[in-house]
């Protein structure tokens, strides 16, 4: 009699077929053309749920897109940041790419060290600081800027007496994911600064959460700054950010979000927005890269004056839900900052 | 405090009564990590669709029933080691939810949707107003309930039932139960199951509470449950009890985030500190007891 395979043995198959799919799928070869220009773009995590690296990639292509002959890479470094500095080596050890681009703070200091064996490999790190190698352009947002204004907004929202979840306990707050020298010299102080220029007396509920994904435990902690008083909180979490909504949907809060327009996650809810325009300088300074105009060995900062960083006015969300009063304040210090009137320079870290 | 302390524990608790079961039966379930993120998926999913939290959790218990059946035929039938098993699992669940989230909605990361019902507090139709009492017995979470009910049915089930009764002789004695012309794989079976539902049941929890499903959305509270099992003395008041002693850990470290001149990075390893110690003096007391039972007078 012929036997027919145990219900184990299908399944034995069917892992080992699933298995050969995602295989297949992950060497599938990019299309090839004529390549003048090659750019690999190191991304210190995964590019998906990240609106930064997205941001990043994003820009990358869009340059690579304006001229012929140019291919662009995306490589995914993953989260063990002990491991970014090989994946950066290999990289460069390949020859084959004219630029590297990445963007991380941590991340000039790696590529000084891979840039010191690897001489004639370029690099341009975004959202990073310093290490004037010849060989690496940096550009490093005007964090201080940015978490002012993002304080100066809580401190409107706070204020406010026709907003629903504000009561008058005077409290903002501010979750970050880890404690890291930015974090704790820029935008701590800058957001609390904000705060206080629009009342002297407004307090900073700052907490952590320890890591960048728990988003359960950062419901519960964000819970617990609602409770002791803090109407709006700034969250700084990634992932973690998902419990920061959780938690004001739930007992009436609301939330501003960092980097990139959050405004959809949950309409009325989350607020504000502060903005880095991280595609956009990624697209400009990989262009200038590719045509040669770009000089290496430079560290540059940018801010509000420069267009890169700023406070997302334009979201149909934010008109709807925010005070007229509140947003022609908004469009005031916005404004105070990009004419220089008003200066708030990013510390040398 | 103690409101919060409970909504930290019900998952994890509910995680634990399910692998100590298998525990019981002689399966450390080291998978409870991958289960409950299926269950969290699963249920975060379904109840997008559906809209109906019963249903999404429903789905999430059945998700973490149908991962740990595979459990069961790897680890039985295919007579694999069970670490390298429940190790398998919980890498298939990281790798395969991403992969299946792709496929069905195009992202691997963040999965929200709009509208999504979250978990409703439980209101009762009667109420009074004694201050501590109050807020220990009401407006919790209905997975509160669930847990603490689920701890009494555990008991129930492994202490006043033959089939619990088999259940712990699998562990304990699995040639006995043979010898009895009883099947210690059928228990066995079943009691990996009845994990897959519990940490299935814990992380549906989870996710429908934020409404939200993230990449490693249960962020170890899988290998905690594994650990309150143990800290726990494998018993479901002991399991309830050391679940609840880290849910109350956390809750002071948070609260203490705002107010202490302590660094915050101190203060987030005190739920591990405090949970620790809490066990040994525990342990330390009941030693102490059990001597002075045993001492001749």
């Amino acid at each position: 009699m012929k036997q027919r395979p145990s219900a184990a043995t299908a399944l034995k198959l069917a892992i080992v077929g699933l298995a050969a799919v995602t295989f297949a799928v992950a060497c599938a070869p990019e299309e090839e053309t004529e390549v003048s220009y090659s750019i690999a773009v190191f991304v210190p995590g995964v590019v998906e749920g990240s609106p930064t690296y997205e941001m990043l990639v994003d820009g990358v292509r869009r340059a690579a897109n304006e001229r012929d002959g140019v291919a662009v890479r995306v490589i995914e470094g993953g989260f063990n940041q002990a491991e970014w500095s090989e994946g950066l080596t290999s990289l460069s050890a390949t020859g084959e790419y004219d630029l590297i681009v990445s963007s991380n703070p941590s991340l000039p200091e790696i590529a000084a060290e891979v840039a010191e064996d690897f001489p004639d490999q370029r690099f341009l790190i975004l959202d990073g600081y310093g290490h004037n190698h010849e060989s690496m352009a940096t550009v490093l947002f005007n964090q201080r800027e940015q978490a002012f204004l993002n304080g100066y907004f809580a401190g409107l929202v706070t204020t406010h007496d026709g907003l629903e979840h504000v009561r008058d306990a005077g409290r903002i707050g501010l979750l970050a994911g880890q404690e890291y020298p930015i974090m704790n010299e820029v935008i701590r102080p800058a957001f609390a600064l904000g705060a206080q220029t629009v009342d002297p007396d407004i307090e900073v509920d700052f907490r952590v959460l320890g890591n960048w994904y728990d988003a359960g435990t950062a419901q519960e902690l964000a819970g617990s700054m609602i409770d002791r008083g803090a109407d709006v909180i700034l969250t700084i979490a990634g992932g973690g950010n998902q419990g920061v909504i959780a938690a004001a949907k739930e007992r009436g809060g609301y939330v501003l979000w960092f980097d990139s327009p959050g405004y959809d996650h949950e309409p009325g809810v989350v607020l504000g927005s502060s903005i880095i325009r991280l595609d956009t300088i990624a697209y400009e300074r990989t262009l200038e890269a590719i045509e040669g105009t770009r000089s290496f060995g430079v560290s540059e900062v940018v801010g509000v004056r420069e267009g890169y960083v700023d406070f997302d006015t334009e979201h149909s969300l934010y008109e709807r839900h925010v005070p007229s009063d509140i947003r022609a304040e908004m469009e005031e210090i916005v404004g105070r900052l990009h004419a220089g009137e008003l200066e708030l320079e990013m510390p040398r870290l | 405090m103690i409101a919060n302390s409970l909504g930290i524990m019900a998952p994890i608790l509910i995680a634990a009564l399910g692998g100590l079961i298998s525990e019981r039966a002689g399966v450390l379930n080291i998978s409870l990590e991958g289960l409950m993120l299926t269950g969290a998926f699963a249920a975060v999913v379904v109840t997008a669709a559906t809209g109906s939290i019963v249903l999404g959790l429903l789905t999430g218990v059945l998700a973490g029933a149908l991962l740990a059946f595979m459990f069961s035929i790897i680890s039985i039938d295919f007579g694999s080691n069970i670490f390298i098993t429940g190790l398998g699992i919980n890498l298939l669940a990281t790798g395969g939810i991403p992969f299946i989230s792709n496929q069905m909605f195009g992202t691997k990361g963040v999965l929200r949707f709009a509208d999504m019902t979250l978990l409703p507090r439980v209101v009762f139709p009667f109420d009074f107003r004694i201050p501590l009492l109050h807020d220990l017995l009401f407006g919790h979470q209905i997975g509160v309930y669930l847990g603490i009910a689920l701890t009494g049915l555990v008991w129930l089930g492994l202490y006043r039932t033959s089939f619990g009764l088999r259940i712990r002789s699998v562990g304990a004695n699995p040639e006995a139960l043979r010898l009895r012309g009883l099947s210690p794989e059928r228990y066995r079976r079943i009691a990996i199951i009845l994990s897959g539902i519990g940490a299935g049941l814990g992380g549906g929890l989870l996710a429908l509470r934020l409404g939200v499903y993230l990449p490693n959305i249960t962020s170890g509270r899988g290998w905690i449950a594994l650990v309150a099992i143990f800290l726990g003395y494998r018993r479901p008041v002991g399991v309830l009890i050391a679940a609840f002693v880290f849910a109350l850990a956390e809750t002071v470290s948070m609260a203490a985030q705002g107010i202490v001149a302590v660094p915050n990075t101190v203060l987030l390893s005190l739920p591990y500190i405090l949970t620790v110690i809490a066990m040994v003096v525990y342990s330390a007391a009941r030693a102490g007891g059990n001597r002075r039972a045993r001492s001749p007078r």
